[in-house]
């Protein structure tokens, strides 16, 4: 299987901090993979270089065999790729079909489509379904999450990537959440998803890459993570990787 | 510094001023009376750069002061018969006070919407004169008589011209003074930041409203000149394109430069004189200098710059602070936002040299609760001791002045200051004066903290141009500077590599060592085991656990709120963590 | 009591002409944060535009409403395009520099404009025919005249007109989203710095027509008139909330009240005053406005 996605020696830059180091991974097309790390290391900035509101200093992401590492962040959405932002992002003064409608932007031309696939998203999403015109600011998180992948997937992209989903939610509603997640893969679109949450990610993946720092420190499968211990450590230090001060 | 190179620097305005008298003696009446506005001009200049140069806040209004100047001096020579000597310092009082009066609406506003109730002021106060009798209506005040010293009258373009110069030099010694002291360095530091200056210790409002009312105060000298020079007081010499021109006198010259207002004042004043042929055309000239000016050179054709501070060689080492006991209690802290509560009855106590950390995961209410620690944000509960004294709710300034100092996630250090200046910044906390020069105090503090960080070489450089790492250490400098008793560092290893964590580790003993209390933000929680006595584990604004590292690092709490519940159906920790 | 109405009326007819350029300035500062201070200037571009319309059409009076459409049509555009030039000639270079050069880059073409103008029309007001000269639709002690009916139409049109665009078409809702919230409009492929331009574009095109409805009703214009106006029409702007359309327009509409009123019961000289007052009260009391920005301020 080719992959979908390859990143290779990204780097990037926040001023003068370097904030991602030569992050090299793929996503192969059908698959889940999960970017874990505690905060600070460097996933948001990944997903925010790849789907280009940020640039990068160094290195390439090609995706679906075209280099998309120099374009604007309105032309990636072209290419096929979706991206949930960390923290829902949903318009708050605009309408849960306002928002969709805003998810299909790039083929807003053809009304036909718009409206025939705002009614599949909203068969996907009972709970958006029930409340279309309410503002979207006024939902809850959970709400909120499926409002924004919701959105994300009126263009039908062929990689979605899904920036900390979870967070902020309460964990019955981060479950559900993951599952819908499971569901879009079923469904045929290959999921890139950035989580703090390791443990019920790594049940939920295919592979995943760990991040610490801006660098990979580790990568396998989801079950061989889930029982490495080093993925403790890197988020909660069990190996200390400096010494104490005397 | 060898005598050549201080006479060069102290000879500047003295030459300057020499020549200018010396010239005078050789125009003829037309260009005196040029060179007379010119120096009307500066004067306005002077004042406007106090207000807009240094402080940054964009007044589009200053007609406004250089009228009440004027029609307050000739109304009181008009109608009470006052001698124009006896009515100046009134004027500039009653200037003084509009400045106060316009001044303080603005204090929180945007600087475009401050930018535009400046301008409302201003024409408030030339439609108010153009409206009401007293003022003279749209003809304004006539037949004021020209100033006297001693019987003789000052009314020969010559004469005017060398009083106004004398006026002139007065000014400029007033602002050169004003220049030195500690109030134009806070300006500069409001102007760069004005939420970090007033988190580190600054007086904001009171730095804001005292650049209104001296840069009202100096303006205000022009106006009686003026209608001495005129005879008259007319209401078309302060309509907005009046402001707009003293503005423009600035921005050619450079804000904040005192040589620059010289040049812009000669550009404003001259130019449409030398454009006398295409007279139309001067309005449009001006203005497509203004954009060019803007786009291509900002920092105005003599840009300011700021003598560097002279730090001693040598300072007095820190003294361990002698302060025993519980320098900071934190009792039931809470905020809420709406239905959300982000901090729930946070509990925090420290002791001398005792090193605490916060964590957990995203969205917990770290932020938020150190933001309510230092007033930025009114917590909604809660009591915050320091030192025994409650400061929970009060101003940053006065937070910091009680003896908390912190540093910003994002650092935020004032990019346009030097190194020394911005650690300079800090010693508000401990000594808010403003107008007195720089002291002893002030200067050995910078030397010791810049020392302490390791950053004494660096002193003359530029904030923005020092790395990543430096930056950090710069901020905790200046919060060093405070002499605080606690410190509160927000995620000071954010974005920082292993070997910057170790000396930022080391740096966080030294200080302990020093007697001070840190407080940490943290995500990199190695870095938070190694170096912490106790740690404070927040989720969803509450505290789930607080104790010793080590026990912090094996409680299943924290590694379920950090690494999500494992799917062990035997275990009652869902409901612990949900109960 | 009459002239309780006429007030009334007349201030309908002002305000409608202040609320289309209040929207100008809230719509382009809700997606680029800047108060547009040349915003007044292109108010005054448009009735240049539209007085050269009618001029070469030839109109000389009479009720000549094809001609007062096509200049008002004609005028807008015109004046849409200017806008939108500058904009991008002047403005987009300054987009990431400080804030303060934005706003003083904004002045210098608002001086630009007027000093322009007043090089091109020899520092004389120029008078629009009376295009507008149907007679009175009521007769007696309240005057109502056919001009001020068509002019106060053709305003709640042309609101209408945005109104509709703003809520029911694509574009209009990505122009909402644009200020809510840049990045993740972005993220569902819109083309901010594109849309950005269109929102000069459509800010513009309500000021110019703002405009020549001004010519048409007052008559005198001269290079200098979009100074107070565009000063009245900010206040509005603030009054109403910045980004809040709705609010905007009512609230241009109340200040034309305050203005008609203010005249009347006291005397035009005043008017600014009260005017500028309100504005500075309202924005000590409420930094973010009567109804609030529309827009979320980062601390």
């Amino acid at each position: 299987m080719t992959a979908l996605l390859e990143v290779s020696g990204l780097t990037s830059r926040y001023g003068q901090v370097e904030a991602l180091t030569d992050i090299t991974f793929e996503v192969a097309e059908g698959e889940i993979v999960a970017l874990l790390g505690s905060n600070g290391a460097g996933k948001t900035t990944t997903l925010r270089t790849i789907s280009g509101l940020h640039r990068s200093h160094a290195g390439r992401i090609v995706f679906d065999g075209q280099d998309i590492s120099r374009l604007k962040a309105h032309q990636v959405v072209t290419r096929g790729l979706g991206h949930v932002p960390e923290g829902r992002r949903v318009f708050p003064a605009l309408t849960v079909a306002e928002n969709l409608l805003l998810g299909a932007y790039q083929r807003r031309r053809d009304r036909k489509y718009v409206a025939a696939r705002r009614e599949e998203i909203y068969e996907m999403f009972p709970r958006l379904d029930e409340r279309r015109g309410q503002l979207a600011g006024l939902m809850s998180g959970g709400e909120q999450q499926m409002l924004a992948i919701g959105r994300a997937l009126m263009h039908r992209p062929r990689l979605l990537a899904l920036d900390e989903p979870t967070m902020g939610l309460a964990p019955q509603t981060a479950q559900q959440v993951l599952g819908v997640v499971r569901d879009i893969r079923d469904q045929g679109t290959t999921v890139l998803i950035v989580e703090q949450n390791a443990h019920q990610t790594l049940r939920l993946a295919d592979r995943a890459y760990v991040l610490e720092s801006g660098g990979i420190v580790l990568d396998g499968t989801g079950t061989e993570l889930a029982q490495d211990p080093r993925v403790k450590a890197a988020y909660l230090g069990g190996d200390p990787i400096i010494e104490s001060p005397a | 510094m060898n005598l050549d190179s201080r006479l060069l620097r102290y000879s500047g305005w003295p030459v300057l001023i020499l020549l200018t008298a010396v010239v005078g003696q050789f125009l003829d009446d037309y260009a005196l009376t040029v060179a007379a506005s010119i120096i009307i001009y500066a004067i306005l200049g002077l004042g406007i750069n106090i207000v807009v140069g240094y402080a940054g806040l964009l007044d589009l209004g200053f007609a406004a002061f250089y009228a009440i100047g004027a029609y307050v001096s000739g109304l009181l020579i008009l109608k009470q018969g006052w001698n124009f000597w006896l009515t100046l310092p009134v004027a500039i009082a009653a200037a003084a006070i509009a400045g106060l009066i316009i001044g303080y609406p603005t204090l929180r506003l945007r600087s475009d919407y401050l930018a535009i109730v400046t301008l409302g002021f201003g024409e408030i106060i030339r439609i108010t004169v153009i409206n009401l009798e007293v003022t003279g209506g749209p003809n304004g005040l006539t037949g004021i008589p020209p100033v006297t010293i001693a019987g003789r009258e000052f009314v020969t373009p010559v004469d005017f011209f060398y009083l106004v110069l004398v006026f002139f030099v007065i000014v400029l010694a007033v602002t050169g003074l004003l220049a030195r002291s500690r109030l134009a360095y806070a300006w500069r530091a409001v102007r760069s930041d004005d939420r970090a200056a007033e988190a580190v210790g600054v007086p904001t409002r009171r730095v804001k409203l005292l650049a209104y009312v001296l840069g009202a105060a100096v303006g205000a000298v022009a106006g009686p000149l003026n209608a001495a020079q005129l005879g008259t007081v007319d209401p078309s010499n302060f309509t907005f394109l009046t402001s707009l021109f003293v503005l423009l006198v600035i921005i050619i010259g450079g804000m904040g430069s005192r040589p620059g207002v010289v040049v812009g004042a000669v550009v404003v004043v001259a130019l449409p004189e030398v454009l006398r042929t295409v007279q139309d055309y001067r309005g449009l000239v001006f203005a497509l200098l203004l954009i060019a000016i803007i786009l291509v050179r900002p920092q105005g054709v003599w840009p300011a710059r700021f003598r560097p501070l002279t730090l001693p060689e040598v300072a007095p080492a820190a003294e361990r602070r002698t302060a025993k006991g519980r320098l900071l209690e934190i009792t039931g802290l809470s905020r809420r936002f709406g239905g959300v509560t982000a901090v729930e009855d946070l509990d925090l106590t420290l002791d001398a040299g005792e090193v605490i950390s916060v964590i957990g995961p995203n969205g917990a209410g770290k932020t938020t609760a150190f933001n309510c620690i230092t007033g930025m944000i009114v917590p909604s509960a809660g009591t915050v001791a320091v030192n025994g004294s409650d400061v929970a709710g009060q101003a940053p300034h006065r937070v910091a002045a009680a003896g908390l100092a912190r540093t910003f996630q994002n650092i935020r250090l004032f990019g346009d200051m030097t190194v020394a200046e911005n650690v300079l910044i800090g010693r508000f906390a401990r000594d808010r004066g403003l107008l007195r020069r720089l002291g002893a105090a002030d200067l050995e503090a910078v030397r010791r903290c810049l020392d302490f960080v390791g950053l004494s070489d660096a002193a003359t450089r530029s904030a923005s141009a020092l790395s990543y790492g430096e930056r950090r250490r710069l901020e905790i400098a200046r919060a060093l500077a405070a002499d605080p008793a606690v410190i509160l560092l927000d995620e000071p290893a954010a974005g920082a590599n292993p070997t910057e964590k170790r000396s930022l580790m080391e740096l966080i003993a030294q200080i302990r060592a020093l007697g001070i209390a840190v407080v940490l933000i943290e995500h990199d929680v190695a870095l938070v085991m190694s170096v912490s006595d106790r740690v404070t584990v927040l989720e969803y604004g509450r505290t789930i656990a607080a104790g010793p590292p080590a026990d912090i690092q094996e409680d299943q709490r924290v590694i379920a709120a950090y690494l999500g519940v494992p799917d062990d159906p035997e275990t009652d920790l869902v409901a612990e963590v949900l109960g | 009591m009459n002239e309780f109405v006429q007030y009334l009326v007349n201030g309908l007819t002002i305000g409608s002409f202040l609320a289309l350029i209040a929207l100008g300035y809230s719509m382009v500062y809700g997606v680029v944060r800047l108060i547009n201070f040349a915003h007044g200037d292109i108010f005054m571009i448009g009735a240049f535009a539209g007085f050269s319309v009618l001029t070469t059409i030839g109109v000389t009076g009479g009720m000549a409403l094809p001609a007062v459409l096509a200049a008002v049509v004609i005028g807008a555009l015109t004046t849409g395009v200017v806008g939108t030039g500058i904009a991008r000639v002047a403005y987009t270079p300054l987009l990431k520099a400080p804030q303060l050069s934005l706003f003083i880059a904004a002045i210098g073409v608002s001086l630009a404009l007027q000093e322009g103008v007043k090089v091109l029309t020899d520092a004389r007001f120029k008078s629009y025919p009376n295009a507008l000269d149907g007679g009175q639709i009521l007769g007696g002690s309240v005057r109502v005249t056919y001009g001020q009916l068509v002019l106060v139409v053709l305003a709640v049109v042309l609101m209408a007109g945005l109104w509709f665009f703003i809520t029911r078409t694509v574009t209009g809702t990505a122009m909402r989203a644009l200020a809510m919230d840049r990045d993740a409009a972005r993220l569902q492929g819109i083309n901010v710095e594109r849309l950005i331009l269109m929102t000069f574009f459509i800010g513009s095109v309500l000021a110019g027509a703002a405009g020549v409805m001004y010519g048409l009703y007052y008559t005198q214009i001269s290079f200098g008139m979009g100074f107070l106006i565009g000063l009245r029409a900010f206040t509005a702007a603030v009054l109403g909330g910045i980004g809040n359309l709705p609010g905007t327009m009512a609230a241009g509409i109340f200040i034309g009240l305050v203005q008609s009123f203010s005249a009347g019961y006291i005397s035009s000289r005043w008017t600014d005053v009260i005017i500028f007052a309100l504005l500075i009260g309202v924005l000590a009391l409420r930094p973010t406005g009567l109804f609030g920005e529309r827009v979320v301020e980062r601390a």
